[in-house]
C-alpha cells in the first residue's frame, strides 16, 4: 500500500465515522462531531482527488482543467451543486415522500451532468427510465403506504456501520479511481450541446462525429460487442417479472389475499336470477 | 347488497358482434353525431338582442302575477292554499274581511318575495280560483333586495302588463274547448 | 453576445409566446366546437376591450387569463404547501421544456443565416439534439410529477384518486406509444424529428400510408396520454369532481390547464411530425433544404396547420363523440390490445426493413401492402379475441 493510498483510507474512515454518528440510532447522539468528522473525511477526500499528497509538499493542488468558458463553468458547478444538495436531502429527510421528490431531483441532475457531457442518450435515459417510470412507482407505493412517514421504524438506520462503510469506501475508491486517471490520462475531448451554442469552442458539425451519430454508434456497442450481457440483463428483468406474477397468482389462488366474491362457505354458483322482465323496465336482445 | 341477493334483477348486456368489437362502426356512428350536431342550427340565442321564443307561455313558469275578475277586482279569495303549499314559503298574505258580497274574505296584502321563490308553480296549482298564475316574464331583475318583493299592487299590474299576450288559464281552456 | 445564442433566445421567445397564446386560443377554439357539437353559440362576446366591437368573441381568452390570475389563490389549510405549489410549476415547465426538440418549421433560407454562425438556422429550439425523440419521451414521464404530487400534496380522496388513476394510465399507456415510435425509428434510421420528416418529405410517402397499425396505436396512446376524451379518467367531473386538480385555484390551476393543453398539442405535433409528413405537401413544399423565403414560410404555415386539423378533428371533435372508457377497459385497452397491437407492427416494420422493403426512408410498394394486410390482420384479430360483454359487475361464477 503506497502513501496515498493510506491517506486514502484514513480519509474514508473518517468519512464512514461521521456517516455512522450522524445515522439516525436507537440513542440519540449529538450531530455537531457526525458532521465535523464528516466534513473533514470528505475535504481530506477532494483534496487527495485533486492530487494533494500530503507527503509531497512541493506539488500543488491540480485545479480542474477549465471547461470552456466561464459560462459552462458555472453551469457545471450549478448542476454538480444541486446534484450534491439533492443527494444530500435524499438520505437526510424525514418524509419518505420528500426523499423520493429530491431523489427525482438528483436523478434530473445526473441526467443533466451525462447531457453536459456530450452522453445524450444515457442523460434521457436515465430521466425515462429512473424519474419517469421507477420513481413515479416508488412514490405511488410510498403515498399509500404510509402518506406521512412517522412510523418509528423509518426513523432508526438498520445496519448503519455497515452502510456508512460500504458508503466511504464507495466515495473512496471512486476518487481514487479518478485521481489516479486525471494523473495518467489526458482530458477527453468531447463535444456536447452547450458546444454548439458556443461557437468559439464550437467544432464544426461534419467535423464531430462522435456527437453525430451518438445513438447509433451506442446502439452498435451495446448490440455488437455488448451482446450477451444486454441479453443476459433482459433475461434476468423477465425472469423478475415472471417471478412476480407468480407470487401473485399463488396469492391469489388461495393465500389469505384471495378473497373470492362469496367465497366464504356459500355455494358458488351463478345468481343471475332469470325473472320474468318487468314492464316498462329494458329490454335487451 | 350481496351480489346473490335474489333481489337483484340481473339485465344482461347485450353481447357485441364482430363488428362491434372492431370499434370502427362505432367510431363512425359517434362521430357522425357529432358532426351533424356541428352544423345543425342552434338552440340558445343571443340574448339582449334577440329574445327567445317561448313556445307555450300558458305552462312556462315565470314572475307571478294576481288575475283580476271581470269587474277588475282581484280574484284571490285569500284562502291560503297558495302559501300553503309554497315548498320556498315566499308568499304571505294577510287577509280581511270582503267588501264585496260575493265572497267572505280577500287579501288585505299579498306578498310574494320572488328572491326565495323557485318557480315551481305549486301556487298556481294549488289555487281553487285560479287568482295566482305564473307567467312567461323571465327576465326578472332588481336593484336591492326590497325591489325585489312584489306586493298586491305590482302582482295585479304585471296581470294588467300580459293579460292580452297570456289569458288567464281558465279562459284558454275555454277557448280551446 | 454570440449570433448562435442570440438566435437561440429569438427562437426560444418566439416559441412560449406563440404556445401561451396558442394554447389560449385553443382554449377557445375548444369552446366552440364544445359549443355547436351541443347545438348552442358559444363564447361569442368577448372583443376588443373598452370598446363595443365584439370579433366574434376573439378576445375570450384575454378575459379568461384575467379572470384566473385575478381569483383568489386559495390554499387549503390541509395541504403539503410547498409540493402544492411546486406540482403545477413542475408540470408546466416539463410541458414547455418537451417543446425544445419539436420542429415548428424546417429551415430558414440561407440569407438570414447571420454572420458567424454555420448552416441555415434550423426552426427548432434546440438543433441537432440525437435523441429528439426520446427527449420529448422522458419529458412526458415527467409530466407525471406534476399530476402526483398535486394529487398528493392536495390530501383530498378524489385528487389522490385521480392522481392514482393518472399514474396507472399514463405508464401503461407509454408502453403501445414506444412500440409505435419505435417502429417509425426503425423505418427512419434517426432519433431527430428532423430527419423524420426529411425522409418523409423525400420519398413522398407519409408514414401513416406505410404503417397503418402504428399510427392507430400511437394515436390511441397519445389520446390517453394527454388524457382527453374518452380517456379523461384522471379529471372525469362526474366521478372525481376535478380529478388531481380539485383543490386548486387561480394561477396554479391555470397552469395545470396550460399544460393540459400543452400535452394535447404536443400529442398533435407529434402524429403529424411522426406519422403526417410534417412541413411536406405535395407539391407545395418541396423537399430539401435550398429554400427561398415563400417555401420556408408555406413549410411553417403547413405543419401549423396540419397540427391544427389533427387537433380539431381528432381531438376535439373525438372528445364530443364518445363516452368515456370504464377503468378496467382502459386498461384492457392499453395490455390486451393496443400493446400487442404495437408489437406486431413494430416486428412487420423490423421484418420489412431487413428484407429491404424500407430503404433509406422510402419504402416499395410490395411493403406496404404487406404491413396494410398486417395491420387489418392484427385488427381483424383483436377484435376477434376481444371480449363479447363489457360486463364487469360483481357476480359469483359457475363452480
Amino acid at each position: 500500500m503506497t502513501s496515498v493510498q493510506a491517506w486514502f483510507a484514513v480519509a474514508a474512515a473518517l468519512t464512514a465515522l461521521g456517516w455512522w454518528w450522524l445515522l439516525p440510532g436507537r440513542r440519540p447522539r449529538g450531530r455537531v462531531g457526525g458532521v465535523l468528522l464528516a466534513a473533514a473525511g470528505l475535504l481530506l477526500l477532494a483534496a487527495l482527488g485533486l492530487g494533494a499528497t500530503p507527503l509531497e509538499p512541493g506539488r500543488p493542488l491540480q485545479v480542474p482543467a477549465p471547461l470552456g468558458g466561464p459560462a459552462r463553468e458555472m453551469l457545471f458547478w450549478l448542476l454538480a451543486v444541486t446534484t450534491i444538495v439533492a443527494a444530500v436531502a435524499t438520505v437526510s429527510m424525514r418524509s419518505p415522500v420528500y426523499c423520493a421528490i429530491w431523489f427525482g431531483l438528483l436523478l434530473l441532475g445526473v441526467a443533466a451532468l451525462f447531457f453536459f457531457q456530450g452522453a445524450q442518450f444515457l442523460a434521457v435515459a436515465t430521466v425515462v427510465v429512473y424519474a419517469g417510470a421507477i420513481l413515479v412507482t416508488f412514490l405511488f407505493v410510498l403515498m399509500l403506504a404510509h402518506p406521512r412517514g412517522h412510523t418509528h421504524y423509518d426513523r432508526l438506520a438498520w445496519e448503519g456501520l455497515l452502510a456508512a462503510c460500504t458508503g466511504a469506501v464507495l466515495v473512496g475508491a471512486f476518487t481514487m479511481t479518478l485521481a489516479r486517471a486525471r494523473r495518467e490520462l489526458p482530458p477527453p475531448r468531447t463535444s456536447t450541446v452547450a458546444d454548439r451554442a458556443q461557437p468559439p469552442s464550437a467544432p464544426p458539425r461534419a467535423a464531430g462525429p462522435e456527437a453525430e451519430d451518438h445513438v447509433a454508434r451506442l446502439g452498435g456497442q451495446l448490440f455488437g460487442t455488448h451482446l450477451i450481457a444486454v441479453e443476459g440483463v433482459g433475461t434476468l428483468l423477465l425472469v423478475a417479472l415472471v417471478g412476480a406474477v407468480a407470487v401473485a397468482a399463488h396469492t391469489r389462488r388461495g393465500g389469505p389475499g384471495g378473497a373470492h366474491v362469496g367465497g366464504n362457505g356459500e355455494p358458488r354458483v351463478r345468481q343471475a336470477v332469470q325473472r320474468p322482465a318487468l314492464p316498462g323496465g329494458p329490454h335487451h336482445g | 347488497m350481496k351480489p346473490n341477493d335474489p333481489d337483484i334483477y340481473w339485465v344482461e348486456p347485450p353481447r357485441l358482434g364482430l363488428a362491434e368489437k372492431l370499434y370502427l362502426p362505432l367510431v363512425v356512428d359517434g362521430m357522425r353525431t357529432t358532426l351533424r350536431h356541428l352544423v345543425s342550427p342552434k338552440v340558445t340565442v343571443s340574448f339582449p338582442e334577440e329574445r327567445p321564443r317561448i313556445d307555450n307561455p300558458l305552462i312556462y313558469r315565470g314572475v307571478h302575477r294576481l288575475n283580476r275578475d271581470e269587474q277588475g277586482r282581484v280574484k284571490c279569495v285569500a284562502c291560503f292554499l297558495c302559501a300553503t303549499a309554497c315548498p320556498a314559503h315566499c308568499i304571505d298574505i294577510v287577509g280581511a274581511e270582503s267588501p264585496w258580497p260575493d265572497r267572505e274574505k280577500y287579501p288585505e296584502s299579498f306578498t310574494i318575495d320572488e328572491l326565495r321563490c323557485i318557480f315551481c308553480g305549486m301556487c298556481e296549482e294549488a289555487c281553487p280560483v285560479d287568482a295566482i298564475e305564473l307567467t312567461s316574464l323571465f327576465d326578472l331583475t332588481g336593484r336591492s333586495r326590497e325591489e325585489m318583493i312584489f306586493d298586491k299592487e305590482k302582482l295585479l299590474s304585471i296581470y294588467d302588463m300580459t293579460k292580452d299576450a297570456e289569458p288567464m288559464r281558465t279562459a284558454a281552456q275555454e277557448a280551446e274547448r | 453576445m454570440s449570433p448562435e445564442l442570440v438566435v437561440a433566445l429569438v427562437k426560444i421567445g418566439l416559441l412560449i409566446f406563440g404556445l401561451m397564446t396558442g394554447a389560449a386560443y385553443l382554449v377557445l377554439l375548444e369552446r366552440w366546437i364544445a359549443a355547436w357539437v351541443q347545438d348552442r353559440k358559444g363564447p361569442n362576446r368577448v372583443g376588443i376591450p373598452l370598446s363595443r366591437i365584439r370579433l366574434f368573441g376573439l378576445g375570450q381568452p384575454l378575459a379568461d387569463g384575467l379572470k384566473f390570475i385575478f381569483k383568489e389563490e386559495y390554499t387549503p389549510r390541509h395541504v403539503d404547501r410547498l409540493l402544492f405549489t411546486l406540482a403545477p410549476l413542475s408540470i408546466l415547465v416539463a410541458a414547455l421544456a418537451a417543446f425544445a426538440v419539436i420542429p415548428f418549421g424546417s429551415v430558414l433560407p440561407a440569407s438570414a443565416t447571420p454572420e458567424g454562425m454555420r448552416g441555415p438556422i434550423e426552426l427548432v429550439v434546440a438543433p441537432g439534439v440525437d435523441v429528439g425523440l426520446l427527449y420529448v419521451f422522458a419529458l412526458s414521464s415527467v409530466a407525471v410529477y406534476g399530476v402526483i404530487l398535486g394529487g398528493w400534496a392536495s390530501n383530498n380522496k378524489y385528487s389522490f384518486l385521480g392522481a392514482l388513476r393518472s399514474s396507472a394510465q399514463l405508464v401503461a399507456y407509454e408502453l403501445p406509444l414506444g412500440a409505435a415510435l419505435v417502429a417509425v425509428v426503425l423505418a427512419t434510421g434517426s432519433l431527430r424529428l428532423d430527419q423524420i420528416i426529411a425522409q418523409q418529405a423525400a420519398s413522398g410517402v407519409w408514414n401513416v400510408l406505410v404503417q397503418p397499425l402504428g399510427f392507430v396505436v400511437f394515436v390511441t396512446a397519445s389520446f390517453a396520454e394527454s388524457a382527453r376524451l374518452p380517456f379523461d379518467l384522471p379529471e372525469c367531473e362526474q366521478e372525481l369532481v376535478g380529478g388531481y386538480h380539485t383543490e386548486y385555484s387561480g394561477v396554479r390551476l391555470l397552469m395545470f390547464l396550460v399544460a393540459e393543453f400543452l400535452h394535447m398539442v404536443m400529442a398533435a405535433v407529434l402524429i403529424v411530425v411522426l406519422y403526417l409528413g410534417g412541413w411536406h405537401f405535395w407539391g407545395l413544399t418541396g423537399s430539401t433544404n435550398e429554400v427561398g423565403w415563400g417555401t420556408a414560410l408555406v413549410r411553417v404555415l403547413v405543419l401549423g396547420g396540419k397540427t391544427l386539423m389533427v387537433i380539431v378533428f381528432l381531438f376535439m371533435l373525438a372528445r364530443w363523440s364518445w363516452p368515456r372508457f370504464r377503468f378496467d377497459q382502459l386498461m384492457a385497452l392499453a395490455w390486451k390490445v393496443m400493446l400487442p397491437l404495437g408489437l406486431t407492427n413494430l416486428v412487420a416494420v423490423a421484418a420489412v426493413v431487413e428484407w429491404g422493403g424500407i430503404r433509406a426512408g422510402k419504402p416499395s410498394l410490395a411493403a406496404v401492402l404487406v404491413l396494410w394486410g398486417i395491420g387489418a390482420t392484427g385488427w381483424l384479430a383483436a377484435g376477434w379475441a376481444a371480449p363479447s360483454a363489457a360486463d364487469n359487475r360483481p357476480r359469483l361464477e359457475p363452480s
